[in-house]
């Protein structure tokens, strides 16, 4: 998501091609092609000038209006009925090839289902998978300590920079049920999945969220080549005696 | 003599009207198959397919224009079957000059030309479990299901008064 200004001019856009599976858009003002992944002029007259970011979350529908019962939703396109995407699109296209090459030693198969966290120039992926089973996963990126958390509907993500007045929090799951609630170490407060301490001596303050991408992993590789990424530790398996 | 230099007047013209309409084509075929799904594209090979882009709407005029002129060369004292050729040559160079005003990708993946929304309650066509797009600013919570997005590619939209363009 994207602000679609460029130096306080209105950009309208479309769809112009395809680059490597990630989709190019073209700015009807000047012509000049973006990468959608990565908000970032190709060509044209723009070329090199980079669309700001608009932080946003990839999360369930029922997660999103609990927390914003007044919000509004986008409606289907009228216009054009039928045109549009069956409810199994997604497993469909997970069933189509990839066609950049592999590097040897590819730490995930291309279609592994990542989440993928940018800061301070820095990129690592976290395989969903990873992420569920172990919720919620502390780490440190670029220096800076993070906690990705899982929501109660088993898929919604988010990332917080662990760091509240300064002080750096170890969190962990709180034991129960719904609702999600992490606890820290340090002080005892509960957290919830927006981040927000809603009991304990930090209530009321709040974790920076990190923007945090949800992409398969050989998209994520080609537009963060270097990314580092997350490793699960293996848990010992004692073998039966 | 003149008859002769006639005649290769004529020949040329033809080979000329060939020419442009392999090149109208190629203004047209290039950058369609350089930017086809399923295959891996390089950072030349975008160049090109921009530039191609860029220049074919003006290409394809200039295309016609010159190709009016050299049929006029030919046309006069030319047999029936000569005739025929150079009408025939209009259409991929009509075709041509038409094509590359069209956007094939939003024939493919129709372009939702007004955004408009409804109240989280009332929006039955989302179910729980699906994902959606979730953004707030200066107030304004809009969730864009994913399924929708994805389609379209780009949705344009204001979110409290910021103008955003939702992509996936």
């Amino acid at each position: 998501m994207w602000r679609a200004e460029i130096d306080g001019r209105r950009l309208g856009f479309h769809l112009a091609g395809i680059n490597n599976q990630n989709f190019l858009m073209q700015d009807e003002q000047t012509g000049s092609w973006w990468q959608q992944v990565t908000g970032e002029a190709l060509f044209g007259p723009l070329k090199g000038r980079r669309l700001d970011l608009v932080f946003h979350d990839e999360i369930s529908f029922g997660l999103w209006k609990e927390e914003h019962p007044g919000g509004r939703v986008l409606r289907p396109d009228d216009s054009a009925p039928g045109r549009e995407f069956s409810k199994d699109w997604e497993a469909e296209t997970a069933k189509l090839r990839v066609v950049t090459p592999a590097p040897p030693g590819d730490p995930f198969a291309p279609r592994e289902v990542i989440v993928g966290l940018s800061l301070r120039g820095a990129s690592k992926a976290y395989p969903l998978t990873a992420l569920k089973q172990q919720s919620p996963v502390l780490d440190s990126l670029a220096g800076m300590p993070v906690v990705l958390v899982v929501g109660d509907d088993g898929r919604s993500v988010r990332a917080f920079e662990r760091i509240v007045d300064g002080r750096e929090l170890q969190l962990f799951a709180k034991p129960g049920g719904p609702p999600l609630r992490l606890l820290d170490a340090e002080t005892g407060s509960e957290w919830s999945f927006a981040g927000e301490a809603v009991s304990g001596p930090l209530a009321g303050k709040k974790m920076a969220k990190v923007y945090v991408l949800l992409d398969d992993w050989f998209d994520w590789r080609t537009y963060h080549p270097g990314t580092l990424v997350y490793r699960s530790l293996q848990p010992k398996v004692t073998p039966a005696s | 003599m003149r008859e002769v230099s006639q005649r290769a007047r004529r020949r040329l013209a033809g080979a000329g009207l060939f020419l442009l309409v392999v090149l109208a084509l190629a203004l047209v075929a290039v950058p369609m198959w350089l930017i086809r799904p399923f295959v891996p594209q390089t950072p030349e090979g975008l160049a090109v397919a921009y530039a191609l882009r860029r220049w074919a709407p003006l290409g394809t005029v200039l295309a016609v224009a010159a190709a009016l002129a050299l049929a006029a060369m030919v046309w006069p004292r030319a047999r029936w079957w000569s005739r025929a050729a150079v009408i025939l040559a209009f259409v991929p160079l009509l075709g041509a000059a038409w094509f590359v005003r069209q956007n094939m990708f939003e024939k493919m993946f129709a372009p939702l030309l007004h955004t408009r929304s409804a109240p989280a309650a009332e929006a039955g066509w989302v179910e729980t479990g699906e994902p959606v797009l979730a953004v707030t600013l200066n107030g304004d919570a809009a969730a864009y299901p994913v399924r929708q997005v994805a389609y379209h590619h780009v949705v344009q939209d204001v979110v409290g008064g910021v103008p955003v363009a939702v992509t996936y």
